[in-house]
């Protein structure tokens, strides 16, 4: 175990390869880019034998790793934004073709108008394209989330594609301490690809294949089911990686003093770390605030939500995006989960740090204190001034 | 509030049924009825066996499913009889039209429906429509729907023709008027047993993926095709041009080397024959 | 026992769902043939995804993977990183695409893939338009063919553009090994893909794919029309071998372009003075490409 000072892309680089992956495809994007230049001064440096395959494109990245993955290598590519929005259809490909390609995802703003500052808007927009969806809080969790991603990627009963987010920035280039583990002990948590179902030299097979309705719905249903199979494996997975390393990162949902809290916030990303600070100080101040963070995203972890439901009155859902015509995403993930509950406790949905703004602790204890208040439901937008008619009758 | 009529064309690609199906509801829609038309969407490909659909009502319809138990089956492809499960579900008291020149031998089909027969490729051929090996029949066999059964009136079908039909409207419409004349009512001429249920396999186990591997050989295209090639093997030179240039790989050699068509698998294209230096091979009409 | 001028092995199925007389199942039958039993063939959308029969078969007796259809060059580029990595070192990889999804949509991969120097076959199958979903032009469609997005009627005469030159792109990004092939010349046909199959880096295929239903002309006459693409010096075949031209087929004096025009539906509008204007760059294309052999 090495300790390092590092920011979150070298975070992604250095777990691409400690989990010696075979195949990189490369294209650059800001702020994704380091990752990519990092890796190659691995492969170039004998580091890490892998093929590094320089792309023409995002698109052409993610085919790349279909197509190698589809042989049997273990494939890392990473992107952001607009990158991410260009692989959109490859997305649909490689979770059909149950390819367990890992990706690195800065989570960026997405243009018109061009803008550089995180913003879960890229990522939220391909969630139903039958990826696992991680969002990381720290350099350290981007960094065990990655070999994590592998474990359950390439898992029999899973076999899907994995994304790792990282908030542009506040992760990508903040560098902070990072425990980077040593190589034997990532070998024996995560070794060489079981590959399963790949095309294989000399023996006739079509994998993608294509059918009439007949078919269809089975392929789709199988996937249906690995994602339901996902919260289990990843729970077995994390606890292996927790006895090898002493470090867990809290499961799918993290807890944070939730259990007796009068209100609960919801948070992503590094928006987290801000809001446990905030709900110290405030449990300081006599306030049963708790934080709940949402770390697995696709497939979501309703269930744990209903758990919550059973335990407080009032939730705010923290989400760095928003759904036309309704809330955040994460928002309305928790209100349809919520929905088969017996429990139904006053939901708000936050929406704030859009196209990089910070989230503060005044926003944090802002929102708190509307739940606290009796306040809602409600969907507010933190960074923008109230609403007219709230300023005019105070 | 007269029922709906329910008719279903089994064509192959490059006859027409679909377009027969949608002339057929522009024309009803001409006589005032609320039609609807729509093709089997699948794979389309000239040779292969396609099917479409039309409904016939006085009022909006109200139901977007495919045809399962049709009134009227109509077979632009009398081959189509002994490949394709073409009277599935026909009404007891349906009608089941044939373009065929055979009927004795195509019509051999255990439906109690009634029986029409027509032609059409004859008609279609002195009109000019298509080609001696792929006729387009569709104009042909809808005089003989009309004939047979009408469904919809001569003089609604005729101005669909003329209205709709892309080019050569006035062959068409002789075609149609040619079909409506020809086309015969027949006797069965076996007794109606009514169909054992197919078997309904257990669902396939699916791979961990959507991986294929199995051999297309499984798959038999002989029903593409309505004429075969035959090698007259007392003129062959053994030169194996058939073999070389037949893009279904349907030709194998006996032990002497002469050529044996895998007719399992031949489409019919005619290549064999165009190739073949010493002239030996000839397409002759399926039976 | 029969003597053949091309390998016995089948490594196309029949069963396949291709058109009868269709020049792309001859064309990827003939390459197999040339590659070989340890061949990984990619796919994108194109007529061959059809061809190759819905699940659970396939029409290939080799492996194949499907991809989208602007992805090919990208698909191989990973296909033989992956080989490399696994150290399958007696692998070909082939890109068997369309002309829709090479000269449109697929350029970009393509040339990716050429520039970064896949140790890979790309074949672009040309049937001249999107045959497979019914004959809509594509950039390799030619000067004045009928599609249905190119009718004929009082104000339009089929395609009003030229063919893009898909040879000339490619042979941009030098390639070690470029060559056209038509089915209706098979031993040629062959003799090239062996002669690629034993070179490394990236290598390139133009195959000519007549069609029946979307050029218009009955099936028996897909090889005869072939034959008369390259006797006419509309489809001239040749090979380019680090920058050195070969032309592989020189029958004397071409044949007149009519011979060619005539035989097909999709130029039946096509008047005298037209074809005139094709036989002048016919001609021009030819003396071009003797020259290029020549060195001169």
């Amino acid at each position: 175990m090495t300790l390092m000072v590092m920011s979150g892309n070298s975070a992604q680089a250095y777990a691409a390869c400690r989990a010696r992956v075979q195949v990189i495809a490369a294209y650059p994007i800001t702020p994704q880019t380091s990752i990519v230049e990092e890796l190659a001064d691995f492969v170039a440096a004998g580091t890490l034998p892998a093929q590094f395959v320089k792309v023409e494109s995002e698109h052409s990245a993610l085919q790349v790793c279909i197509s190698a993955s589809a042989l049997g290598a273990r494939t890392y590519t990473a992107t952001s934004s607009q990158g991410l929005l260009l692989m959109h259809e490859l997305l649909h490909w490689a979770a059909g073709m149950r390819t367990p390609i890992v990706m690195g995802v800065v989570n960026r703003s997405v243009a018109p108008p061009w803008s550089l500052g995180a913003d879960h808007a890229d990522t939220m927009s391909q969630r139903d394209t039958g990826w696992i969806q991680f969002y990381a809080e720290s350099n350290q969790e981007v960094l065990d989330t990655v070999l994590q991603a592998y474990r359950l990627a390439e898992d029999p009963a899973i076999r899907l594609p994995v994304m790792v987010t990282e908030d542009a920035f506040f992760l990508s280039h903040t560098v902070e301490p990072v425990e980077v583990p040593d190589p034997s002990l990532v070998d024996s948590f995560l070794p060489a690809r079981d590959a399963r179902a790949v095309l294989v030299p000399g023996v006739p097979a079509r994998l993608g294949s294509f059918t009439g309705p007949k078919e269809y719905v089975e392929f789709r249903r199988e996937v249906a089911k690995a994602m339901e199979r996902v919260p289990e494996a990843f729970h077995r997975i994390e606890q292996h990686y927790q006895s090898l390393t002493g470090r867990s990162h809290g499961g799918a949902v993290s807890h944070y003093r939730t259990g007796d809290a009068d209100a609960v916030l919801v948070t992503m990303g590094t928006m987290t770390t801000t809001a446990r600070t905030v709900v110290d100080e405030m449990r300081a101040e006599g306030n049963k605030v708790g934080l709940a963070k949402l770390r697995l995203f696709r497939p979501f972890p309703a269930e744990e939500f209903r758990e919550l439901a059973r335990r407080t009155d009032r939730i705010g859902v923290v989400d760095r995006s928003f759904t036309f015509g309704a809330a955040g995403p994460a928002a309305t993930e928790v209100a349809a989960a919520l929905y088969r509950s017996s429990h139904h406790p006053v939901l708000s949905s936050f929406l704030v740090g859009i196209g990089g703004r910070e989230v503060t602790p005044n926003h944090i204890r802002e929102m708190f204190g509307r739940l606290l208040a009796g306040k809602g439901p409600e969907t507010r937008w933190m960074d923008l001034p109230p609403p007219a008619e709230e300023v005019a009758h105070g | 509030m007269g029922a709906t009529i329910e008719i279903r064309f089994h064509g192959r690609g490059g006859q027409g049924a679909v377009v027969a199906s949608e002339l057929l509801a522009q024309a009803a829609f001409l006589d005032g009825k609320r039609p609807q038309s729509f093709p089997f969407f699948g794979v389309e490909r000239r040779g292969a066996p396609v099917t479409a659909y039309t409904r016939i009502d006085d009022h909006p319809l109200g139901i977007r499913t495919s045809i399962t138990t049709p009134d009227i089956v109509v077979v632009l492809e009398p081959s189509l009889l002994r490949t394709q499960p073409v009277t599935d579900g026909l009404k007891e008291d349906g009608l089941l039209l044939v373009n065929t020149r055979n009927p004795a031998q195509e019509l051999m089909i255990p439906v109690p429906a009634r029986r029409a027969v027509v032609d059409a490729n004859q008609i279609a051929v002195a009109h000019g429509l298509g080609s001696l090996t792929m006729p387009i029949v569709n104009t042909a066999v809808l005089g003989a729907l009309v004939a047979a059964s009408g469904v919809v009136s001569m003089t609604a079908l005729d101005q669909a023709i003329e209205e709709f039909v892309p080019a050569r409207q006035a062959e068409n419409r002789a075609a149609a008027e040619d079909g409506y004349h020809a086309v015969r009512m027949v006797e069965a001429n076996m007794p109606f047993t009514p169909p054992v249920p197919r078997a309904v396999g257990p669902t396939p186990q699916l791979p961990e993926g959507p991986m294929a591997t199995l051999s297309s050989e499984l798959i038999h295209t002989a029903a593409w095709r309505t004429l075969r090639p035959v090698v007259h093997l007392e003129h062959c030179t053994r030169c194996n041009f058939c073999w070389k240039f037949c893009p279904d790989d349907a030709f194998q050699f006996d032990e002497k080397g002469y050529p044996v068509v895998r007719y399992e698998y031949c489409k019919g294209c005619g290549i064999c024959v165009v190739e073949c230096p010493p002239r030996v091979i000839e397409m002759v009409e399926e039976v | 026992m029969v003597k053949l001028t091309i390998p016995a092995p089948e490594l196309m199925y029949s069963g396949h769902s291709a058109c009868p007389g269709c020049a792309p199942a001859l064309a990827m039958r003939l390459m197999l043939k040339g590659l070989g039993p340890r061949t990984i063939v990619s796919v994108p959308a194109c007529c061959w995804t059809v061809v190759a029969t819905p699940y659970p078969t396939t029409a290939l007796g080799v492996a194949m993977l499907d991809n989208p259809i602007e992805s090919t060059g990208a698909s191989i580029s990973g296909l033989r990183a992956a080989a490399d990595a696994l150290g399958l070192t007696d692998v070909h990889i082939l890109g068997f695409a369309g002309d829709g999804g090479t000269a449109d949509i697929g350029l970009q991969a393509l040339s990716g893939m050429l520039e970064r120097r896949t140790n890979a076959i790309y074949a672009m199958y040309d049937n001249e338009a999107y045959m497979n979903t019914g004959v809509q032009r594509s950039g390799a469609t030619p000067l004045g063919a009928w599609t249905t997005t190119t009718p004929v009627g009082d104000g339009a005469r089929g395609k009003a553009e030229p063919k893009k030159d898909v040879m000339g792109i490619v042979l941009a990004h030098r390639p070690v090994y470029a060559a056209t092939v038509n089915p209706s010349f098979p031993e040629d046909f062959v003799r090239k893909v062996e002669k690629a199959a034993a070179l490394r880096g990236p290598r390139f295929f133009h195959i000519f794919t007549p069609c029946p239903p979307g050029w218009r002309y009955p099936s028996d006459q897909t090889i005869e029309i072939g034959r008369k693409a390259t006797d006419c010096g509309i489809f001239p075949l040749y090979e380019v071998e680090e920058g050195r031209y070969h032309v592989t087929r020189k029958g004397g004096s071409l044949r007149p372009v009519t011979e060619y025009f005539q035989a097909q539906g999709r130029f039946s509008h096509l008047v005298p003075e037209d074809l005139a204007r094709v036989q002048a760059q016919v001609n021009a294309d030819w003396q071009r490409l003797l020259r290029l052999e020549s060195g001169t």
